[in-house]
């Protein structure tokens, strides 16, 4: 499946009625087995365009083109388990058609083998978050929509967790639409980074990465950063 | 613990009975020994089933209707602005109106009783399933949008969860209400049941008779909410942390 976001134009009325725009003319696509990262200051709607892509909203100017079918596997900011159900039975419950075989393997990949009874309510964050990338990939999804995954984990974890999903995202020929603040983050996972600018955001810079992930080592994740640094000094 | 109120209550009664004399509050012997005559002719067990088959009918008929309209209310703005002032009028109007004109226009039948028990109880079971829909966690309903859930599987596993703490208030306090009134409806138009021989008793001025009967149902809802109602309440909390 091919992915095409056009957004003319997105704009949230405020509790006093007045009109603030979010979003303005930005516009990508996204090739099957690519991964684009978003960038960009907090606040400047990367989530509003996620929401947008996922189709949860449809009050905007400019149009989302997907084929009718394709299966959404979405990680919210904040998990969104569904806290009176097992850890098994949220990705049952998602995933209806997923085998065990499926199930037991993406355990095993997020070493979440030792929580499949356990309640979300008794998991720490990093645990949940890990959950709801299990959830998102039980479904086989053609979209695969990360929000800050990574946020608000410790260093050690965030790399754990970002090395799992840098595999995951590998092993499917989808479309993954990320978005982050981190540099670090986007370099790792990305294949096509948009750098976009405050409120209203557009897109400021698109930088490709060759390199294939599994290649990118220390070294190559500071080449990359140093010559996005030096691109947006040379602006 | 609870057999020890148990006792505390039958000694503050012996204790009531001797003060205010046995005509007007006979002792519990005296009681007990109504209670079994009843129970010996099997009138007890008639009367007091009748009333549960009529608590049991306007109940489930009540929770049904009032869940799906309340959660129609809850979700849709256009039927909670059309249905609110219907909602208000029925939440003040007495008990004794709905079943006295129940029985006027439906006639002294088992219909008419099991209705106005029911509309009784139906605002209250509303007015508690509309707050909780009103109360549903948008960022779940969106989850299920993007993992495209059917209506069914969104409804069982992401609606009904959230709403059951509401169902099980609405039941709770809705069982508390029906019990009361189904005595009223039985007493003004039913040939038995519990509320019937409370009735007789109160012409024949039969304390023990009426404290038998008062004291039976007593019985059966204790033993009712102990069985049923509350462990029903446990295992749908089963998932909050121990300590709430």
């Amino acid at each position: 499946m091919q992915l095409e976001v056009h957004v003319a134009s997105k704009a949230f009325k405020n509790a006093a009625g007045e009109r603030h725009e979010v979003l303005k003319d930005i516009a990508f696509a996204l090739k099957p087995g690519e991964t684009g990262v978003l960038i960009g200051p907090s606040g400047c709607g990367k989530t509003t365009l996620l929401r947008i892509v996922a189709g949860l909203d449809h009050d905007y100017q400019g149009h989302v083109s997907r084929p009718p079918q394709t299966r959404i596997g979405m990680v919210f900011q904040e998990p969104r388990l569904l806290p009176w159900r097992s850890v098994e039975q949220n990705l049952r419950i998602a995933a209806p058609q997923a085998d065990e075989a499926k199930l037991s393997a993406l355990f095993a990949a997020l070493e979440l083998n030792a929580h499949r009874s356990h309640f979300p309510g008794e998991l720490s964050l990093g645990l949940a978050r890990r959950v709801a990338v299990a959830r998102a990939l039980a479904v086989e999804p053609d979209l695969l929509i990360l929000d800050e995954p990574l946020a608000s984990l410790d260093d050690a974890l965030a790399t754990r967790l970002r090395g799992q999903i840098a595999s995951l995202v590998e092993s499917r020929p989808m479309v993954t639409l990320m978005v982050t603040h981190d540099l670090e983050d986007a370099v790792c996972l990305g294949d096509r980074l948009f750098f976009l600018s405050a409120r209203p955001a557009r897109i400021l810079d698109v930088v490709p990465i060759c390199a294939p992930r599994r290649l990118r080592g220390e070294a190559e994740i500071a080449l990359i950063k140093a010559e996005i640094a030096r691109r947006a000094t040379g602006e | 613990m609870r057999l020890l109120s148990l006792a505390l209550f039958i000694v503050t009664w012996w204790v009531a009975s001797l003060l205010a004399g046995s005509a007007k509050l006979p002792p519990p012997p005296a009681v007990l020994a109504a209670v079994i005559t009843e129970a010996r002719s099997g009138a007890l067990f008639v009367n007091l089933g009748a009333t549960l088959a009529r608590v049991a009918l306007a109940f489930a008929l009540a929770m049904t209707l009032g869940v799906a309209i309340g959660y129609w209310m809850g979700r849709v703005r256009i039927a909670n602005r059309l249905g609110d002032p219907w909602l208000i009028l029925l939440l003040n109007l007495p008990a004794l109106v709905v079943i006295v004109l129940a029985y006027i226009w439906a006639g002294l039948t088992e219909a008419a009783a099991i209705a106005a028990i029911a509309i009784n109880k139906l605002p209250t079971a509303i007015v508690t399933l509309r707050e909780g829909t009103r109360a549903l966690d948008p960022a779940l309903d969106e989850m299920a949008t993007a993992f495209a859930f059917t209506r069914g599987r969104a409804f069982r596993h992401v609606v009904l969860p959230q709403l059951a703490p509401y169902i099980a208030a609405a039941a709770r306090s809705g069982l508390a209400l029906i019990w009361k009134i189904v005595l009223v409806a039985e007493l003004l138009g039913r040939p038995n049941g519990v509320g019937f021989e409370i009735g007789v008793a109160f012409q024949l001025f039969d304390i023990p008779l009426l404290l038998a009967y008062a004291l039976s149902f007593g019985a059966v809802v204790l033993v009712i909410e102990t069985v049923l109602v509350q462990p029903f309440e446990v295992k749908l909390s089963r998932w909050r942390p121990r300590a709430a």
